[in-house]
């Protein structure tokens, strides 16, 4: 854990200190994923004035305000949508999109999976408390089976989606996961996700204690981020399904890295093309 | 060269030629009948203006990602239709809340629901208006012909530019695919509006700022003014708050933007209202019937005249007053059940207006207004 | 229905394919060199191509006139159904020109009838496929409507290059299957709409 004291980096210079204190849950991982993001922002020398976040609704969705940076909290599932349209016009910022398990999978999920597809140079950070922490607790894509939230009050009886699986599936050429219990770790995923030119998706094993935690008799935070290796359900990458238990089964790590044309750049060659043949013509 | 070309058009062409002479260099859609010429003219022509043309997943997504651009730096626009319309409804509201220039084009086909897709109609006039949740400010603009369309999407743009706020464009399925000759002026000479960018100092930057005119000016990205944007009520400095007096000041300042700016937004042609006995309030297709039909009856000895809100919302409310001030009937023909009807009632005695509604998909014709204005007059 | 001295209403009526669209871009261009206002629409359906479809041209001097259709002054039709489909909205008296094969069942009376050999010119000249070509040079000869040269002028500006040749040469079969009638239609404002001007 030295790494995180790391000199050179401090995290005030790249936080909004007059909108602290912040409004997360005390052990609330989503903090440790702002602080990775920030950490991994600082090593690449990416200009806080060229760096937009982009967050939709929920508990991830707030984390944004507290960038310094262009931030914009949209609307609920659509960050991708909105970031795809501010990269677009404007490939010179490094445009990071946060989101949650409800955000990104259920509401957003068809945004998913045409960003995946159309392989836009953004870095998408899904924040996984496995729950809707803002509204209250209600079960989520993510919600592992049988477990208690405030909308399956007899254990949630749906599977749950494994958010990597699916980005892979899509054709995301950059996928990785990694937990928060591992700063240094989720860093460098996050700074590799950055450095991919292409869309990244990188599901971040967050935890909400304060709600899912204390519903689910999970324990304290430092329990519940111990367990993420163990206990965190998504199974792709990993080869373990018919294994028995054993400790950190998790595949974290960058799982997927694709060399795929990446869509701003194709579109603005062709755009050249079109260009350079009309002033051809007399 | 100086002099205007003379080109035919269909109106949906005549929207996209429009938005590029107005500055537009971006466009995000989803197919929908019928408006997808609209995209596919912009596919052409985007890459050629070094503007960005995407197709997105759909229509929620299409208004997200003209909000990203606009906010951005881009012109941006989209356009839908009924079904569409609904499903940007959301995104709407947040391009009011957050005070981002849009233009949004929706070519009215018949409803509810899926209706009849390649029928027109003109049954979103209230949903352009109310749409959307909570309350908020809105800018709808209500062509009549190609050229009007060509004229109205530079307007819209403009409008959306200068007051920090989406503005939908309004027309029916009927000149949406009609061919008329249409004035192209030189691109140089159209007139275009800009928003205000921040320059100077970064630190005491107020985003939403109460300036003079409502309108505050906006942050360029990468222009060091960094700022958060949000769709939560938020003070001056773009923070979300809950405070009961400074959300409603946010509120307040969001709609008084428009009501205080509608000498400036407001646009009707009349059309022989002067001394009109019977005054016909009508948009669109119906309005260019009715302006037919009011030549047919001034021939046959009755004093009829057209009162046509180009501006549809904020509805012109004192033109109206003045444009029927002589008159003894007021009718009000549309393509739905009854919707401008409403306003027009809400702003006149409503013994003095009359209604003629379509919902079988037919345009009204100046046939149809004739016989109703015989029957009212009986 | 009110008869409006300066406005000419036009169909080109029959089955989707026909190019029936095409035809009145065509005789739209042509009025708009000759600096005649016109607006253009057509049947507007999720299926065009057998079915019934039409193709209108309203000209007018009034800008911000009605564009659709409220009476027609002149129609070809290349099917019966278009003829059918159309008749409801036909003037009495209006010009109707129908091909000899493809409509075999005119209407007895109550029009100015031109039973015309439109598809089999088309053939000959090349290609059934021009036959909204050949109609709207009878059309337009017949209806005064624009001058032969304006209207060759039009097709050369409306059609692929590839085919501008067979394309004129069926706007010319066409004018040429009716007798001359001198003049083009003025279609001023103190002109009535059969005049010939």
């Amino acid at each position: 854990m030295n790494d995180l004291m790391q000199p050179s980096f401090d995290v005030k210079d790249y936080l909004r200190l007059q909108m602290m204190p912040h409004f997360m849950c005390p052990g609330c991982g989503h903090g440790i994923a702002l602080r990775s993001l920030l950490w991994a922002v600082h090593e690449l020398g990416i200009d806080k004035n060229r760096l937009a976040v982009v967050c939709g609704i929920g508990c991830s969705g707030r984390v944004g305000a507290y960038v310094d940076a262009n931030t914009f909290h949209t609307t609920h599932g659509r960050p991708l949508a909105f970031a795809t349209g501010l990269k677009l016009a404007r490939p010179d910022l490094t445009v990071v999109v946060i989101t949650g398990d409800g955000d990104c999978l259920a509401i957003g999920g068809n945004h998913l999976i045409h960003a995946c597809r159309r392989n836009l140079d953004l870095t998408c950070l899904m924040l996984n408390n496995e729950v809707y922490g803002m509204t209250g607790g209600q079960v989520s894509p993510t919600t592992a089976v049988d477990r208690l939230t405030t909308t399956t009050p007899h254990g949630n009886a749906e599977p749950t989606f494994d958010a990597c699986r699916l980005a892979d599936a899509a054709g995301a050429s950059f996928v990785g996961r990694e937990v928060t219990r591992q700063a240094p770790a989720l860093k460098n995923v996050i700074k590799a996700g950055l450095a991919h030119e292409g869309f990244s998706f990188i599901e971040v094993m967050s935890d909400c204690t304060e709600i899912y935690g204390r519903k689910n008799d999970l324990g304290e935070s430092p329990e519940m981020i111990l367990s993420q290796k163990s206990d965190m359900r998504p199974e792709a990458f990993g080869n373990v399904a018919d294994e028995p238990f054993r400790p950190n089964r998790l595949r974290a790590g960058v799982l997927v890295q694709r060399d795929r044309p990446e869509y701003g750049r194709i579109y603005r060659q062709r755009a050249a093309a079109e260009q350079a043949k009309a002033k051809a013509k007399p | 060269m100086t002099t205007p070309s003379l080109a035919s058009l269909h109106g949906n062409r005549a929207c996209a030629l429009g938005a590029i002479a107005a500055g537009c260099r971006f466009f995000a859609g989803y197919p929908i009948t019928p408006s997808s010429e609209i995209a596919e003219q912009m596919s052409r022509e985007m890459p050629r203006a070094n503007g960005v043309f995407v197709q997105m997943e759909d229509e929620i997504s299409s208004l997200a990602a003209v909000i990203g651009a606009s906010l951005g730096g881009a012109k941006a626009m989209t356009a839908t239709s009924g079904p569409g319309f609904s499903l940007m409804q959301e995104n709407l509201g947040y391009a009011a809340m957050t005070e981002t220039p849009c233009v949004i084009v929706n070519v009215m086909r018949g409803g509810p629901s899926t209706g009849m897709p390649t029928r027109p109609s003109q049954a979103d006039i209230m949903q352009a208006r109310w749409g959307t949740h909570g309350d908020h400010p809105v800018i709808v603009v209500a062509p009549a012909s190609v050229q009007e369309i060509y004229d109205e999407t530079i307007r819209a743009f403009n409008l959306a530019e200068e007051f920090r706020t989406p503005v939908i464009l309004l027309y029916d399925e009927v000149i949406a695919h009609l061919l008329e000759s249409v004035v192209l002026p030189q691109r140089h000479t159209v007139a275009t509006i800009t928003r205000k960018w921040a320059t100077g100092d970064e630190t005491a930057f107020l985003p939403y700022a109460e300036t003079e005119d409502g309108v505050p000016v906006m942050a360029r990205p990468g222009g060091g003014h960094r700022i958060h944007v949000t769709g939560l009520t938020h003070t001056q400095d773009g923070f979300p708050t809950q405070k009961p007096d400074l959300a409603a000041r946010a509120t307040q300042r969001l709609l008084d933007k428009i009501e205080f700016n509608r000498d400036r937004i407001e646009r009707v042609e009349t059309f022989d209202t002067e001394d009109a006995e019977i005054v016909i309030v009508a948009i669109g297709i119906v309005a260019r019937a009715a302006r037919r039909a009011a030549q047919d009856l001034r021939a046959a000895g009755i004093r009829a005249g057209l009162f046509r809100p180009i501006t549809l919302w904020p509805f012109p409310e004192a033109a109206l007053r003045e444009a029927t001030a002589k008159a003894r009937r007021v009718l009000v023909p549309e393509m739905n059940a009854g919707q401008l009807a409403l306003e027009v009632e809400r702003i006149l005695e409503p013994d003095k207006v009359a209604r003629l509604n379509r919902i079988d998909g037919e345009p009204i014709g100046p046939g149809d207004i004739v016989r109703r204005i015989r029957e009212t007059a009986a | 229905m009110t008869v409006h001295a300066h406005r000419a209403e036009i169909r080109l009526a029959g089955s989707g394919g026909q190019g029936l669209i095409t035809g009145m871009h065509i005789l739209f261009r042509a009025l708009a060199i000759e600096g005649r206002r016109a607006a253009q629409s057509q049947s507007y359906e999720p299926t065009s191509r057998g079915g019934f479809c039409y193709s209108d041209l309203v000209v007018s001097d009034e800008s911000g006139d009605y564009p659709l259709a409220t009476g027609l002054d002149m129609v070809a039709a290349l099917s019966q159904v278009g003829l059918e489909r159309s008749l409801p909205l036909i003037r009495p008296g209006a010009l109707l020109i129908v091909d000899e094969r493809l409509v075999p069942e005119p209407p007895a009376s109550g029009f100015d009838l031109h039973v015309l050999p439109i598809a089999a010119r088309a053939v000959e000249v090349g290609s059934p496929r021009i036959a909204n070509v050949v109609a709207l040079g009878a059309l337009a000869h017949l209806g005064r409507l624009v001058s032969e040269e304006m209207l060759e002028e039009a097709v050369r500006l409306e059609t692929p290059p590839k085919f501008a040749d067979l394309n004129l040469a069926a706007v010319r079969q066409g004018w040429g299957l009716v007798g001359a009638r001198v003049g083009v239609r003025c279609l001023s404002a103190s002109c009535p709409p059969m005049c010939i001007g």
